[in-house]
């Protein structure tokens, strides 16, 4: 039995695995169904009680709803996030391929475009559709054909036209960084769960965005220039008063609003009488937290302070501040010219949670970013920390200079799309418009910040080279026949091993379904991405376990006709098969990873749950068979092959 | 139960006849080539693809009427799925212009019908990919784009300034694809499956990373399999799959279109089954490989072409069986998968049949031939 133990407790270890692993997968179905159910009512009820909304206010009730279910519950979003990745064509969404827009930025930085630099750029654009040259290239080279040159609109008189392509060139690489901040801030707020953004080669930005039913408002996200804005920020006292006010709004709402029908509802419970005088340390602990989130429905999850009026919130709680900040009560106490915004980038909090801090600023903007002309990220010579120095243009020089003078000792924050990058404190009146801004922890804020500044100052202006999107129906479809396949794949492939091998051919289906398990725990496990093409990867892997276990079984069958005793057979079945199992599966393996480097989306998804499938296959068979042999041999039960 | 149990068939004393259909085979593909060549889907070709599904049966000839002369130049219309699917495709990118001229016409038309009295106008049509009207003030930005995005265009903020008083509309081949079907087939709603807009330029490095990719797995199991065995192992092996995979190739340009159906176009999908089916054929060859092998040591005596009759005989069961349970898988996929995996499927299964083939007759055949031809002995 010592023989077994060690192979039964990896075995297990590894079913344990799976399962933990997998778990989640199944938490998220039982909340998606749920969900479903809970919509399905509501859009019942809203046909009933509002048969006159147009289909906009339908949405965007629904949507309420959905908000809300998934505020409450924050297993939706952590199930959610730990459950096996689905591919696009899976659960429907879009997948975009940006490319920066170099004739538009070319166009944007030249100094003096005249009609010779229009008509140059003008066929330069055209070829380059054609070509794999770079724009840039094309461009100097037509101009140089005309006998301009570049300096007339770029950089120095002394630049050469080297230097001027060399930079223009970092301009267009820069140009896809500051796009990519823009799109990753833009989708952030939209609220697409698991976005993907990322930069492919030098020009290219791929960018997928799963369950995105709504395709014309993410599209719209894409493209456009972003708005940076320079707000001041409340003072502490009166930032303070507000969010008490809202703090009382919300605790003291009366739950019998009628005109309220949906199932669902947000936190707001009615609070006690004399809230404010509630001895917290006469209540038993557990009641604290209840009592405290019933008096003050806010400040329980904005948390407050000590030194600052900034409020805190934890990203499970993100949605939830917002959808209560949304409500027409407290738009009216915020009233005309107050605004909270969250901060773009959250801090990591002692117990390794997200937080984000949540500022009150002013709702119009003292400055626009189209006045920043430069922003460079450095190190402070004295202080040695990152600072970003910021220049403008002259119109905004003296506005910047009327607005420090007037806010000493206040912040600014500064807002890009609406989410705060930094509010740092104004120290001192700054003329001339070069003004430097600290506070950033490393070169990594500060250098962020700088791409901030210069994005919005420098839009990126992108292309659309590619967009594929997927219904949702199209993708649910696509898994119910794909799993169907697969099931009834399995029953056959069973069925025959058992018919033709026997009890042999029962441990294979046997190992069969640990390959299976093992295989969706190791995908789970690698957040690798479920696609269609991986469902028919899954089936193909158990097409080729049932290979490795036919050659063991054909070679079982021919030892067997020589005599030997059972052992020896099982023995030499397993041993002289193995070269064979180990080359084709290796051969296959190879194929899986040039699929891999050479595909994308669905593609890669295939090869990746091909390799793992191999990897689980030959586990399966050299490890699990072989054991349920050994053990079948210990005790004595009779094995057949034939 | 046994099959092919004590089979004896002289494979490699016949391997003219496994020639000879091979060979004609290719030059019937090649021919096809030449004359039908390849059908590239979108991914390879650029263009604009949507696949709807309407809610009641379509006749497709009749829809082939009504969208053929849209004005985007060459558009295929096909069946996708069952009766009520639809999948239409044009090359082209963006909008020509008097299309795009009509485009603004129907957009104006939907805001009247919704908007009357709003004011609308045009403020800027330089780009063939979206029409910005400006309306009478930033209020007013909300609404008309609410309006627009209900009668199914895409409509946004021009800017989000917050002055902003310009609306964007953006306009594709899509769009006007929807809306010739939408108006063309009043009673029958429908919705959309899959929406695709493929650049040209992303087409052709498509193409040249999938040749690229099969060329890199024909180098790397070659450099394996020379390490595993002889080099004329491995060179029979890849040589054998290159002619798989052109046979595979001359099928796809000689069927297409032929078998009512049967959608044989080229696309990622496709490459990645056949890059698959490479593998698989790969490893189908390497089991004979690894028995002739083994037989090679044990009967040292015998001759070549003895022992590797002997081997394809031994592991004709093997061979069988596993191509056997990979076809009855990939046929429940064909049967039972849906459409989107419908030309995966079918790929798969043509090569598993080809791949098969080739282990029995061919690949083998091959090794033989190259000794004979440089005179060299195999030892192992």
């Amino acid at each position: 039995m010592k023989v077994f133990t060690f192979r039964i407790v990896i075995i297990t270890a590894f079913i344990l695995l799976s399962v933990y692993l997998l778990y989640p997968t199944y938490v998220d179905h039982q909340n998606t169904v749920r969900l479903t159910e809970i919509l399905e009512k509501a859009r019942l009820n809203v046909q009933k009680y509002h048969p006159d909304w147009t289909p906009f206010q339908v949405e965007h009730r629904m949507k309420q709803i959905e908000d809300s279910v998934k505020g409450l519950d924050p297993s939706y979003a952590s199930a959610r996030a730990k459950r096996v990745k689905l591919g696009l064509d899976l659960q429907g969404g879009m997948r975009v391929v940006l490319e920066v827009n170099t004739v538009k930025l070319l166009d944007k930085v030249a100094k003096n475009p005249d009609n010779v630099f229009k008509q140059v750029l003008a066929d330069a654009e055209k070829d380059a559709a054609l070509s794999d040259e770079n724009v840039i290239d094309l461009f100097a080279r037509k101009m140089k054909e005309k006998g301009v040159r570049l300096s007339r609109y770029y950089g120095t008189v002394r630049d050469d036209d080297k230097k001027i392509i060399d930079q223009l060139k970092k301009d267009a690489e820069d140009a896809v960084t500051r796009a990519m901040e823009i799109i990753r801030n833009r989708i952030d707020q939209y609220g697409v769960s698991e976005p993907s953004i990322q930069r492919q080669g030098a020009r290219r930005i791929v960018v997928e965005l799963p369950g995105v039913a709504r395709e014309e408002e993410a599209k719209n996200l894409l493209q456009g220039t972003a708005l940076l804005e320079f707000r001041l920020v409340k003072e502490p006292q009166q930032a303070i008063a507000i969010m008490q006010k809202v703090d009382d709004v919300l605790a003291g709402v009366d739950l019998k609003d009628t005109t309220k029908t949906d199932t669902t509802n947000a936190t707001v419970k009615t609070a006690g009488k004399n809230r404010d005088t509630v001895n917290y340390d006469k209540l038993p602990e557990n009641k604290r937290r209840e009592v405290f989130e019933k008096n003050h429905p806010f400040f329980s999850l904005a948390i407050t302070q000590q030194n600052s009026a900034d409020l805190l919130v934890l990203e499970e709680n993100k949605a939830k501040v917002q959808m209560l900040l949304n409500r027409p009560d407290v738009q009216a106490i915020l009233g005309d010219n107050s605004e909270f915004l969250f901060e773009a980038k959250p801090y990591t909090g002692q117990d390794g949670k997200k937080v984000f801090p949540l500022i009150l600023v002013n709702k119009k903007a003292e400055l626009t970013g189209g006045v920043i002309t430069n922003a460079q990220a450095n190190i402070d010579q004295t202080t040695s920390g990152a600072v970003v120095s910021m220049e403008m243009n002259s119109e905004g020089s003296s506005e910047w200079a009327r607005i420090t003078g007037a806010n000493i000792n206040k912040r600014i924050a500064i807002v890009l799309d609406n989410l705060i990058f930094s509010a740092p404190n104004v120290k001192n009146k700054i003329t001339g418009g070069r003004s430097q801004i600290d506070g950033m922890k490393n070169m990594e804020e500060a250098k962020l910040l700088e791409i901030v500044l210069k994005a919005g100052a420098l839009p990126a202006p992108v292309n659309i080279i590619e967009e594929r999107t997927v219904g949702p129906s199209l993708g649910q479809d696509s898994i119910n026949s794909g799993l169907f396949s697969a099931f009834l794949g399995y029953i056959l492939i069973a069925a025959f091993m058992i018919f033709y091998y026997r009890r042999s051919g029962f441990v294979a289906a046997v190992a069969l379904i640990f390959v299976v398990f093992f295989l969706f725990g190791l995908m789970a496990g690698f957040k690798a991405t479920l696609t269609l093409p991986g469902i028919a990867g899954i089936i193909l892997t158990m097409a080729m376990a049932i290979d490795a276990n036919v050659l063991i079984y054909e070679r079982m069958r021919e030892e067997l006709a020589t005599g030997k005793t059972m052992k020896a057979v099982v023995e030499a079945g397993f041993s002289k098969a193995f070269s064979a199992i180990i080359d084709s599966n290796v051969t296959t393996f190879f194929t899986g990873i040039i699929l891999y480097q050479f595909g994308t989306g669905p593609v890669q998804g295939f090869a990746l749950t091909l390799m793992i499938g191999i990897v689980t296959s030959l586990f399966g068979t050299l490890v699990i068979a072989r054991l349920i042999f050994d053990y079948m041999l210990y005790k004595g039960i009779k094995i057949t092959v034939e | 139960m046994r099959i092919f149990h004590n089979l004896n068939v002289d494979f490699l004393g016949k391997r003219k006849i496994a020639y000879t259909f091979s060979i004609s085979l290719l030059l019937l593909g090649l021919i096809s080539l030449v004359v039908r060549g390849l059908e590239f889907g979108i991914d390879f070709r650029g263009g604009t693809e949507i696949v709807v599904d309407f809610q009641k049966p379509v006749n497709i000839s009749t829809v082939r009427g009504y969208i053929e002369q849209i004005g985007l130049g060459n558009v295929e219309i096909k069946t996708f799925g069952g009766e009520t699917g639809i999948l239409v495709r044009t090359e082209a990118q963006d909008l020509p212009r008097p299309v795009y001229k009509k485009m603004i016409t129907i957009i104006d038309e939907a805001k009247n019908k919704t908007l009357p009295s709003a004011t609308f106008i045009l403020a800027d049509t330089s780009n063939t990919g979206s029409v910005t009207y400006s309306v009478a003030n930033p209020d007013s930005v909300e609404v008309v784009i609410r309006a627009l995005m209900a009668s199914g265009f895409q409509a946004d903020k021009a800017s989000e300034d917050l002055n902003n008083n310009k609306v964007l509309v953006r306009v594709g081949n899509s769009d006007w694809i929807k809306y010739n079907l939408r108006e063309k087939i009043k009673d029958n709603n429908f919705q959309i499956l899959r929406e695709e807009r493929i650049g040209p330029k992303v087409g052709k490095e498509l193409k040249v990373d999938a040749l690229l990719a099969l060329l890199l797995s024909f180098a790397v199991i070659l450099v394996y399999l020379a390490f595993r065995y002889k080099a004329a192992f491995g060179a029979s092996a890849v040589l054998a799959v290159f002619h798989d995979s052109f046979i595979m190739i001359g099928l796809y340009s000689l069927l297409y279109g032929i078998i009512p159906g049967l959608n044989l176009e080229v696309n990622l999908t496709v490459v990645a089954a056949f890059l698959t089916f490479v593998g698989y054929s790969m490893s189908d060859n390497v089991i004979v490989f690894d028995r002739i092998r083994e037989n090679m040591k044990i009967h040292k005596s015998k001759s070549l072409e003895e022992i590797m009759n002997m081997s394809v005989n031994q592991t004709m069961s093997r061979t069988i069986l596993t191509g056997g349970a990979a076809l009855v898988t990939i046929l429940v996929l064909i049967i039972c998968g849906g459409e989107v995996l419908r030309t995966f499927s079918y790929t798969l299964f043509f090569g598993i049949l080809i791949g098969t083939y080739s282990s029995i007759f061919v690949a083998s055949a091959l090794v033989l031939d190259y000794t004979r031809y440089t005179k060299k002995k195999i030892e192992f």
